[in-house]
């Protein structure tokens, strides 16, 4: 019978990591911008929190959990192919589905060349916390840092974008938005 | 405190609501007097959000290729109007207002919960939709406690204001009797004739369907638009979208 609960509650777990693998895949494009790659690792971090699913104590920290593991994936192909691998971005945008106006492309484009200007540490940070959505304590744990780092590369990834993105907020916004009500 | 004391680090931990609730409210009591800092605020709100936009959409990955479905309409359109939104934001920042509650309703996981579109606001008239796509009472009593501190805040400045409650998906069940203890507080809510109740018309469509019955709601619900028609016209117009 115990054996039965077991497997019941294996079973349970592996389909809690697929259902997260959506979300998964999205932070590793955001931070290696390149579909495949992101595949991989959103894949390879599933198969990780398979395998270790033991030393899963609480269910509920589950997201960070497995968040770690996939940045720790991450982290890994950093260290084998170098920190100054190149990436190029948005090589297959093609495949974006919805993706398909004008002003949206534009938009997308210009703040993801912004976010790949950073440099990489606080590319991971300001995705887990714009993006994915998760608090600095969270990500202090994800990444493994301490949580005065997280809130230190936020604030100079912010304010880079910021800097970016403000220049980006006048003529160029006007214009799609003219483009837009034509 | 004056605007300089404030930095942009502490700025950072206000929107991302991790100060203690002191610190939090001290921050909003200034940010009501205090245009500079309002516009900071909305500055680094606005980068925040094009960042959760930005990956709004991505590439479909290989394992998805076989098993994805397009995304449903409402989705894509509400994609199609944070593009409007985000124009907006760029466009007017000087302009945003600030509501001083609507830290609590954000969640972190979607991308667009609450962004002021100042493209065309009328400085005269405040013009506010409230999105409620679930009926989940955490989600749900948020809401209307913004709607509610949204309501009292004009209604002390002498401000004239409209607010529109948008429905959809299980959100359209906290204006049917039947089943919403919610009821009678939105009637209250909608007495002073500053809101308008709306129930999406789509998915009134598919709870009768589901539920094999006709949807009845409390009197003075519109149920003849669909949200994905009617929250990008508010947006176009100018209205401040917050989402539930």
């Amino acid at each position: 019978m115990l054996n039965v609960k077991n497997r019941i509650a294996a079973f349970s777990l592996k389909a809690e990591f697929a259902s997260r693998r959506s979300k998964l895949y999205r932070i590793a494009y955001s931070w290696c911008h390149d579909a495949a790659l992101a595949d991989d690792l959103a894949q390879e971090a599933i198969f990780k929190a398979i395998k270790n699913a033991a030393s899963l104590r609480d269910v509920g920290t589950i997201d960070t959990w497995l968040y770690r593991i996939l940045f720790n994936c991450w982290q890994d192909y950093l260290r084998i192919k170098g920190r100054n691998v190149e990436f190029v971005e948005m090589h297959d945008e093609g495949q974006t589905e919805h993706v398909d106006s004008y002003q949206q492309s534009q938009i997308v484009r210009r703040v993801r060349s912004s976010i790949e200007q950073l440099p990489m540490s606080l590319r991971e940070v300001v995705t887990l916390s714009d993006f994915a959505g998760f608090s600095y304590a969270e990500i202090a744990e994800i990444i493994d840092v301490p949580i005065g780092t997280v809130m230190s590369r936020l604030y100079r990834a912010r304010q880079a974008l910021k800097q970016q993105l403000l220049d980006f907020g006048s003529d160029e916004l006007v214009d799609m938005k003219l483009r837009r009500v034509k | 405190m004056s605007t300089s004391n404030i930095s942009d680090e502490r700025l950072n931990l206000f929107i991302d609501k991790e100060l203690d609730v002191d610190d939090m409210n001290e921050i909003h009591q200034i940010l009501l007097h205090d245009k500079i800092l309002r516009e900071r605020v909305c500055q680094l709100k606005a980068v925040r959000e094009l960042v959760g936009y930005a990956y709004s959409e991505v590439p479909v990955s290989r394992y998805e290729k076989g098993m994805h479905k397009r995304g449903s309409s409402i989705y894509r359109n509400a994609v199609a109007a944070s593009v409007i939104l985000l124009i907006g934001v760029f466009l007017g920042w000087g302009s945003y207002q600030y509501s001083p509650n609507a830290g609590s309703i954000i969640s972190a996981e979607n991308a667009f919960q609450y962004v002021a579109n100042q493209a065309s606001v009328d400085h005269e008239q405040r013009n506010f939709v409230l999105h409620i796509d679930s009926g989940d009472v955490k989600i749900v009593n948020a809401a209307l406690n913004e709607a509610d501190h949204l309501l009292a805040t004009y209604r002390n400045a002498n401000l004239p204001m409209k607010l529109d409650i948008v429905t959809n998906k299980t959100g359209i069940n906290i204006l049917r009797p039947d089943v919403s203890p919610y009821i009678e507080r939105i009637k209250k809510m909608a007495a002073d004739g500053h809101v308008t109740l709306f129930a999406c018309q789509r998915s009134i469509a598919k709870a009768s369907k589901q539920e094999g019955v006709d949807i009845i709601f409390m009197p003075g619900v519109n149920t003849d638009k669909s949200a994905r028609d009617l929250i990008p016209d508010r947006l176009k117009d100018g209205w401040v979208y917050i989402k539930a």
